[in-house]
């Protein structure tokens, strides 16, 4: 069951981080896993939980803009870094960055409950190799489990979003 | 032709549904909350089979922040459910028969309170031996699990005599195949909200595949009409046929009527896969014989199926094992038994394949292996007895005429990944020891080449009630409404429905409303499984067509004063046979129709002229070519390349179908090397994703190309037959037939164990040495 600790009253102890680029607090013990508020506190439901053991990647956001996943990251973690989640991972005026435009074209994604998660992975990686080798992005998606789409649309998708990086970088 | 974005054009469309996946925005059922929310949680049996001598739940309900503490005494109606026969309690109150029945339910202020009262609720139990196996279930002093004893379903199958014809046989045949347990793994977990609402209504918000069904076994367990609740059930994380079934569904129910507050269950994945349903398990032991020639003379298999301890759809799925054994071959003689047997395991029941992945496994099997013993090629041994249009169904039943077979046999022959096994085999290397290319690769890479045919019949089968609805209407505001009561559970129904409107129409996008997934709104459009929905959808669209395009075209010209026969619909509104703008758009039309301008349909899914119960009338069909490598040293398989040809009519939705047949394949890759969700003694040995594995981007990062073959009949009136399950079907036995090409080790169970493909190291340095 989500939600397994119980939010403290407020006042009691305070993480203040930064989310998706604003400046947060919120009332939580140190030991709250972020998962837990970000969907129950906060009601940021585009992070999933899928395990709870880290393993299936449905809760990854980023940390200083490294891939973690939320189920394992404990709210002393997160004082004074900054998290992003997939509801902040878009790009300016809240486009489509080109990871999501390239998933939506090339059918990356099937339920969809996964997509969150894939897409802030493939986005971590693009952000640190623009250019990846196909053994780069398996490495860097590795830890996101997807159960309907055998992960051909994933690739292609990482593979697309690679392309329209260098486009966008070529006309710039 | 291959199929893929580029060769789809501009039919590869971006889904419907797809900008709030990628932006997290869409929120799932599970994603749900409502104000002054309690927490739902399940006691589940600490015994795989075990009587119950009483239940004390006084501690737990005097807990502060405990709203409701039920237990089987608190059922209004029904104590039991399962779509085809109830006989799964919903609360346990005399026996417990697997470690996922529910014994009581809680609702808490907080998961924490929730999980302490759990804690509190006392059950004394009298443990019973425990059945965790078929064959101790059908021993004759067993204990039974149901008044009806340990058997669930028997099914058999006979043409001519088999046993006499062996005699006869050149070569014969005889293994048996064990397969696994294979878990669906959906990534989101069951779960949803349940609100009681004003007027004693409830509406409950939890996925399922038939929404309609729900409400019908929820009403039951209630002791409420079926109109009191509302069953709201798209979209879905992934389903497969795991959330068929009812699930955490009867216990949200009863605690938010209970107490008179919104509830929220989701499982967590260790409470998913204990109490969530399987695949079957099955023991088949096949013998086939053959003449000189390769003719099948006689088929005889014998089919037994660890269903667990209640029966939701398990005898259905015996049912289409038994007719899928048979599959797309023609024989001489034909003696198929099968059983479904109750046993103290985990919930057996429907999930992609249906029974069918089980016997192809073990039919494609017997055809490599007689192949072998004849000398032949085994694909062009399949040709000698494959099945040919105008020939019955496996069950000797009429079916609708294809040359499905034939198509994809012959789109496999000539394969790229075909042609690249005759180069391996005329280039003489041995066992593959290059590749293409020419490239050697090390000793203890071994490569090899494996095939199979899939023959999957789509719809219920004959005998079992099949509905199919739809309903057309233009909405007050302009929306053209297609209302259908079919589930998303991430198969594309929303980018097929949309595909289906605006190429059947010619409206834009933007014109439609899909609703579906709601059973205050839409007909009853039967299940979203089998492979049925597009079918179905399709079929109802040419139904209502004409009446739709004809009341709106004929309201449409009493608007302008011109005769409806110059009119057409188009993108916004109503247009003439040149006009690319509307002449009148869709709101107006609405705002002055004199009458409401709609249209419905209600039919039944086409259905063989037989008696044979579960007998199908429709089939798609679909051949696997499969490359991959084995490290001798590791035993592990990779698969590098895979070719679908897929013979189910013409391609509603590109890139739906590239979906589908890719992704039914990843699930049987996991099937194939790596999936089995073990028990022992009635307990589960994995609990989550870290034990249980499915494949991950590593294991399936090889090319797969899905080559659709849209011809049907000229005269067909079917149209797109099912893709939704058959991609999952073939992929195991064409590797294990390259497994054995690669190594000559021949795989009778799945997953295939590394351990017998690891080559001991002196063999290795022999073959490093040339010595």
């Amino acid at each position: 069951m989500i939600g397994r600790t119980k939010p403290l009253d407020a006042g009691h102890s305070v993480c203040a981080f930064t989310l998706n680029g604003e400046p947060v607090a919120v009332a939580a013990p140190p030991s709250r896993r972020l998962i837990d508020v970000l969907r129950n506190d906060l009601l940021l439901t585009g992070t999933k939980i899928g395990c709870e053991i880290g393993r299936c990647g449905a809760c990854m956001v980023l940390l200083d803009g490294a891939p973690v996943n939320a189920c394992l990251t404990m709210m002393y973690q997160v004082e004074g870094r900054r998290v992003t989640t997939i509801e902040g991972i878009a790009g300016e005026n809240g486009a489509l960055n080109a990871v999501q435009q390239a998933f939506l074209e090339e059918g990356g994604y099937q339920c969809g409950y996964c997509t969150p998660g894939m897409i802030v992975s493939a986005t971590a990686l693009l952000a640190e190799r623009p250019d990846p080798t196909d053994e780069e992005i398996i490495e860097a998606l590795s830890g996101n489990l997807c159960r309907c789409t055998g992960y051909g649309g994933i690739l292609r998708a990482v593979r697309r979003a690679a392309a329209i990086g260098k486009e966008a970088e070529s006309r710039a | 032709m291959i199929l893929n974005r580029g060769t789809a054009g501009p039919r590869w469309r971006i889904r419907p549904d797809g900008p709030g996946k990628v932006t997290g925005k869409l929120a799932y059922l599970t994603d749900m909350a409502a104000p002054g929310m309690l927490y739902g949680f399940v006691l589940r049996s600490k015994y795989p089979h075990a009587r119950i001598r009483a239940i004390r739940t006084g501690r737990a309900a005097a807990l502060p922040g405990v709203h409701a503490v039920l237990t089987w005494r608190d059922v209004p109606g029904l104590n039991a459910f399962g779509i085809a026969r109830q006989d799964q309690p919903v609360f346990c109150f005399d026996l417990v028969r697997y470690i996922g029945d529910a014994v009581a339910a809680v609702a808490a202020e907080s998961p924490g309170i929730a999980e302490r009262a759990l804690e509190l609720i006392e059950v004394d139990y009298e443990p019973l031996p425990v059945l965790d196996t078929p064959e101790k279930a059908l021993a004759e002093d067993a204990p039974r699990l149901h008044p009806h004893g340990n058997v669930l379903h028997r099914c058999e199958y006979r043409h001519g005599d088999a046993d006499a014809a062996f005699a006869a046989c050149a070569h014969v045949v005889e293994e048996t195949y064990h397969t696994p347990r294979q878990m669906h793994a959906y990534l989101e977990t069951e779960g949803g909200l349940f609100v009681p609402e004003p007027e004693g209504r409830l509406t409950v918000y939890a996925p399922t595949q038939h929404g309609l069904l729900d409400r019908l076994q929820l009403a039951r367990i209630l002791a409420v009409p079926e109109d009191r609740i509302r069953v709201v059930s798209s979209p879905i994380g992934g389903s497969f046929g795991g959330k068929d079934e009812l699930n955490i569904q009867p216990y949200g129910a009863l605690l938010a009527l209970a107490s008179g507050r919104p509830v929220k269950i989701h499982n967590s994945r260790r409470e998913s896969v204990r109490s969530g349903l399987k695949r079957h398990p099955m023991t088949i032991t096949m013998k086939t014989g053959v003449d000189a020639s390769g003719r099948l003379l006689a088929h005889r298999v014998r089919i037994v199926a660890d269903t667990g301890p209640y029966a939701t759809l398990g005898a259905e799925v015996l049912n289409f094992a038994t007719e899928h054994a048979i599959g797309p071959y023609r024989y001489e003689n034909v003696d198929v038994e099968s059983v479904s047997v109750y046993t103290n395991n985990g919930m057996s029941g429907e999930f992609r394949g249906f029974g069918g992945n089980q016997v192809i496994f073990a039919l494609e099997g017997q055809m490599d292996r007689l192949a072998e013993r004849l000398g032949m090629d085994p694909w062009e041994f399949r040709l000698v007895n494959l099945r040919r249009m105008g020939d019955p169904g496996p069950f000797g039943q009429p079916v609708a005429q294809t040359d499905g077979a034939l198509q994809v046999w012959k789109a496999l022959k000539e394969s790229p990944l075909r042609r690249e096994r005759e180069a391996s085999r005329n280039g003489g290397a041995a066992n593959g020891m290059a590749d293409d290319r020419g490239a050697e690769h090390p000793p203890w890479i071994r490569v090899g080449f494996g095939a199979a045919m899939v023959m999957h019949g789509f719809g219920l089968g004959y005998g079992i009630p099949d509905p199919a609805a739809g309903k057309l209407r233009l909405a007050e505001d302009g929306k053209i409404e297609a209302i259908f009561g079919y589930e998303e559970f991430g198969q594309g129904l929303l980018a097929t429905i949309e595909t289906l409107m605006t190429e059947t129409f010619g409206i834009a996008p933007d014109d439609l409303r899909i609703i579906c997934g709601d059973t205050d709104r839409v007909p009853d459009s039967g299940s979203s499984t089998a492979s049925r929905t597009t079918a179905m959808i399709w079929q109802a669209l040419r139904q209502m067509e004409g009446t739709f395009r004809r009341k709106l075209l004929e309201t449409a010209a009493g608007l302008l004063g011109r005769p409806a026969g110059t009119l057409r619909l188009g993108p916004g509104g109503v247009t003439d046979a040149e006009g690319d703008k509307p002449l009148v758009r869709y709101a107006e039309i609405a705002a002055k129709a004199a009458e409401p301008i709609q249209t419905e349909t209600h039919f039944h899914f086409p259905v063989s002229d037989t008696d044979r119960i579960g007998a199908h009338f429709l089939y798609s069909y679909a051949s696997v070519a499969v490359k991959v490598e084995v490290n001798l040293l590791t035993g592990r398989v990779r698969v590098l390349d895979q070719h679908h040809a897929v013979a189910a009519g013409p391609v509603v939705n590109p890139q739906g179908y590239v979906g589908q047949i890719e992704g039914g394949s990843g699930m049987a890759l996991g099937y194939a090397l790596l999936e089995d969700a073990i028990m022992e003694n009635g307990q589960y040995l994995t609990g989550n994703l870290d034990t249980y594995l499915i494949p991950t981007i590593a294991d399936l990062s090889g090319n797969v190309a899905v080559e659709p073959i849209e011809e049907l009949p000229e005269d067909d009136p079917y149209g797109p037959r099912g893709i939704g399950e058959i991609g999952s079907v073939g992929l195991a036995p064409a590797i294990a037939e390259a497994v054995y090409d690669a190594t000559g080790v021949r795989a009778n169970r799945l997953p295939i164990d590394p351990a017998l493909l690891i080559c001991p190291p002196e063999k290795l340095w022999k073959a490093v040495s040339g010595s």
